[in-house]
């Protein structure tokens, strides 16, 4: 983990024990506050209408409950669910709910809730693509949903921990209202003032025995990791998320501070750091552009320069110890040479000159090593300029297929069928048109294999689906693959059992990963 | 000196109508398209149209304004397209963080600044004149976004003295409250010690050198006395028509103060909403704020008047 253990029973005399940081075995206290610095504000707390990055699920993760739970096993196991069986060809899903549970305003968890949930998700324009597969929600009991797919849906309990598995009260249904959530989480809302708090308070009848154990919660979006920093180092804050790299070696080895970071947690996906090529736009519509862009990256350069010792090469779709992974997917290596040839090659197709524009958000991190990629690619014989463009329209770009090449971050995912719908050929479309699979790939071995991965229950035959994914994509190259993303979570050693979240059954949870933790077993120090 | 207010406020509505015009219209040049930032990925044509005609963005720019005005002579700014959260509730947040900080930072400056221009103009191009002159050209080459993480390594991170961000409102103690303001209006107040340090000094030994100030010393009055009484008053002008538009302007542009200290002010706010594209929020803010910045300069012409009566007569 790169993190300092911490001595839990420091200040006593009493033999003390050495834990892993982040998670603590002493007899929690009950009471106390904490105050969390976030990198970013949510839109809302409406799982149909908002968008949730890795803040807003950790919103939800404290105000909600998902229906399902990722273990540390990589498994999605029941949380707020009892159970989540399939029939034996996993068309048809159903959904047994715990029985009592009840959300902040009183009215109870039941069928019809899930129900309504699942029909507002289905007819959002925001969410709608990721329930596609389901063709029918019903109540088939004062406790029981029964799900219906299109087609087998092998994934569908993993879905149920992303941000459709979130019920909300009917109350907040109804009134499709963003600003006032109301859940069946470990806390309850006080108040939300976007850009500046979201304070939480316990919830006394929260369905988990003893659970929370803090009085409230405050979470503060800082969008400056330098002042998030700060703030932690200062004590303004106890704990602190980020992902930027520099921030994340000042801290380690802090006897002052736990951290944990999600380097080595392989569960499914983790986010990816990329540069993102447009298949489907000139020039980078040629595979001979592409490889010599691939060919022309320095990654190990990149990363030496940028992660500050503590980010590492990834050259796949997937992370090192995954099943999904190949032992070789055939992905180009650092080859200026071999660049220099493919450029010299395409060249003459696209006017004499390969000539593109590399393009970031606003963000001067970002800029910097854009401007690094830029001069790598030059030195292949390529014309490049960079640019930066607002997060708005960063996003509208991309889905429009308004651009050439954009450093991206996504992929992260505890089943690699969550990301279909971004790499699907049934979900790219052309440039000027609207497309989820932003990069306008279209492969028929690739989508086989996607459909393959999607519809098989053997573990053996997904695994191999999925590595056929990897291969495509490095024989495609819509994505050049530069690291993978890593996240930190900081903590000053009153803030205890951060990421120890156990699972209703006694298993642990999946924990901190992609910088989304839930803080429902967190409790403070006296 | 009534026809004068008259005058004045009469200027000042039509300013204000001009604002809020020109607040309507510069919205609408903003790059992108707010439907990208409310429907996300699945911004289709369809869903485009639907949300055009919800939102009233289908309609003549005319009958927009006309719409938008009444609802703000209503005290409706209307909501953020994006939290959903209204815009005089986030100007309920945002409004009092920039005054306090404008007050405080204020406060600061001229406590600093008259004693030391004081102080240098009664002995000009002496030790203590120059040491101040070259002190303060010194800190003004220092932009906030320097001073203020140093300010927070010192009094946050090292004496942990003071908090690193966030502000804590009156409601929340007045030690609190003040301890969150004070670094944010300390790097606030840096650029203005300087401007009014220099505009008072210039004037002090301009006016230090007139007949009546050479009447008084005649009379044996005090340099204090002097200096307090016959020289800071008609010396103050340049100083008052400045922190009018230190003042008006530090509404919106303390934004980079507001982000070092995760201060959701109006500045704060107004940038947030120009990157998501959030239309209202960015009307409501913008407008907000140029009033606030005509009638803080309204009320130091005002002040200016009574100083200096030669104001109104011209």
């Amino acid at each position: 983990m790169g993190a300092p253990a911490i001595l839990e029973g420091c200040g006593t005399s009493t033999g003390a024990t050495v834990a892993t940081p982040g998670v603590s075995s002493l007899k929690p206290r009950s009471g106390g506050t904490v105050t969390i610095g976030v990198n970013s504000e949510i839109n809302g707390f409406l799982p149909s209408t908002s968008h949730w990055d890795n803040t807003g699920l950790t919103y939800a993760n404290t105000v909600f409950d998902s229906l399902t739970q990722v273990a540390a096993d990589g498994t999605a196991k029941p949380y707020l669910a009892q159970a989540v069986t399939p029939n034996p060809d996993k068309t048809v899903w159903t959904i047994t709910l715990r029985p009592n549970v009840m959300f902040h305003d009183g009215s109870p968890l039941n069928a019809d809730v899930i129900v309504a949930n699942f029909e507002a998700l289905r007819a959002s324009p925001l969410t709608a693509q990721a329930v596609t597969p389901i063709s029918g929600v019903a109540a088939t009991g004062p406790l029981e949903v029964t799900v219906t797919c299109k087609e087998p849906l092998v994934a569908f309990p993993h879905y149920l921990a992303t941000q459709v598995g979130y019920p909300v009260a009917l109350a907040q249904l109804e009134k499709n209202d963003t600003q006032h959530p109301i859940g069946t989480g470990p806390f309850s809302i006080v108040s939300w003032e976007p850009n500046d708090h979201f304070t939480v308070q316990r919830n006394p009848h929260y369905w988990r025995n003893n659970l929370p154990y803090l009085d409230s919660i405050t979470f503060k979006p800082i969008a400056s990791d330098n002042s998030r920093e700060a703030s932690l180092r200062s004590g303004t804050i106890d704990l602190m998320l980020t992902r930027d790299p520099h921030a994340i070696q000042g801290l380690r080895n802090n006897p002052g501070f736990q951290q944990i970071a999600d380097l080595h947690r392989s569960v499914g996906q983790t986010d990816s750091d990329f540069i993102i090529l447009n298949c489907a736009a000139e020039p980078t519509n040629d595979i001979t552009v592409r490889q010599a862009m691939a060919y022309a990256l320095n990654v190990d350069e990149l990363v030496r320069l940028f992660g500050a010792g503590v980010t590492t090469p990834n050259l796949s779709l997937f992370p090192p110890g995954s099943p999904y992974r190949p032992s070789d997917n055939g992905y180009p290596t650092y080859d200026l040479n071999k660049a220099k040839q493919l450029v010299a090659q395409a060249a003459p197709n696209h006017g004499g000159a390969i000539k593109l524009t590399l393009a970031t958000i606003t963000d001067p991190r970002l800029l910097t090593q854009i401007q690094a990629v830029s001069n790598m690619w030059e030195l292949a014989g390529m014309q490049v300029s960079v640019n930066t463009v607002l997060q708005v329209e960063f996003i509208d770009n991309l889905v429009t297929g308004a651009f050439q090449a954009y450093t991206d971050e996504m992929f992260g995912a505890s089943d690699p069928d969550l990301n279909y719908v971004w790499l699907s050929s049934t979900t790219a479309g052309g440039p000027g048109s609207i497309a989820l699979n932003f990069a306008r790939n279209k492969d028929d071995v690739l989508e086989a294999a996607l459909q393959e991965g999607r519809t098989q229950s053997d573990p053996a035959a997904r695994a191999a689906a999925y590595q056929t994914v990897d291969k495509q994509l490095a024989k495609d190259l819509p994505y050049l693959w530069v690291s993978r993303a890593t996240w930190s979570l900081t903590g000053s050693n009153a803030v205890m059992n951060f990421d120890n979240l156990t699972l209703p059954d006694g298993s642990r949870a999946q924990g901190f990963a992609g910088g989304i933790f839930t803080p429902t077993p967190m409790w403070r120090r006296a | 000196m009534a026809r004068y207010v008259v005058t004045r406020l009469v200027q000042l509505l039509i300013i204000s109508f001009i604002i809020s015009v020109l607040t309507f219209l510069l919205v609408h040049l903003l790059p992108g398209d707010p439907s990208v930032a409310i429907l996300g990925p699945n911004d289709t044509p369809q869903a485009r149209k639907e949300l055009f005609a919800q939102l009233g963005l289908n309609k003549g720019l005319l009958q927009q304004y006309a719409t938008w005005i009444s609802n703000v002579f209503r005290g409706n700014l209307g909501q953020s397209f994006l939290t959903h959260q209204t815009v005089t509730n986030a100007l309920s947040v945002a409004f009092p963080i920039d005054l306090e900080l404008i007050v405080v930072s204020q406060v600061i400056a001229l406590l600093l600044a008259i004693p030391l221009a004081l102080a240098s103009a009664l002995r000009p191009n002496r030790l203590f004149d120059r040491s101040a002159t070259t002190s303060t050209f010194a800190l003004l080459s220092v932009p906030p976004f320097v001073a203020g993480p140093i300010l927070v390594l010192i009094f946050a991170v090292g004496l942990k003295a003071l908090p690193a961000t966030g502000f804590v409102r009156l409601s929340g103690g007045l030690g609190p409250n003040l301890k969150s303001a004070l670094l944010p209006s300390i790097v606030l107040a840096i650029g203005s010690i300087v401007v009014y340090y220099r505009l008072l000094r210039a004037d002090l030994i301009s006016t230090l050198q007139e007949d009546f100030v050479t009447m008084a010393r005649s009379k044996g009055l005090s340099t204090p006395y002097i200096l307090l009484r016959h020289a800071l008053r008609p010396s103050s002008f340049s100083l008052l028509a400045s922190a009018g538009l230190a003042i008006g302007s530090l509404f919106t542009g303390a934004f980079v103060v507001e982000a070092i200290f995760a201060m959701p002010g109006i500045g704060y706010q107004l940038v947030q909403a120009i990157y998501s594209n959030d239309y209202l929020m960015v009307q409501g803010m913008a407008l907000v704020a140029a009033i606030a910045f005509v009638v803080v300069n309204f009320v130091a012409d005002l002040a200016l008047t009574f100083l200096d009566p030669r104001v109104r007569r011209a």
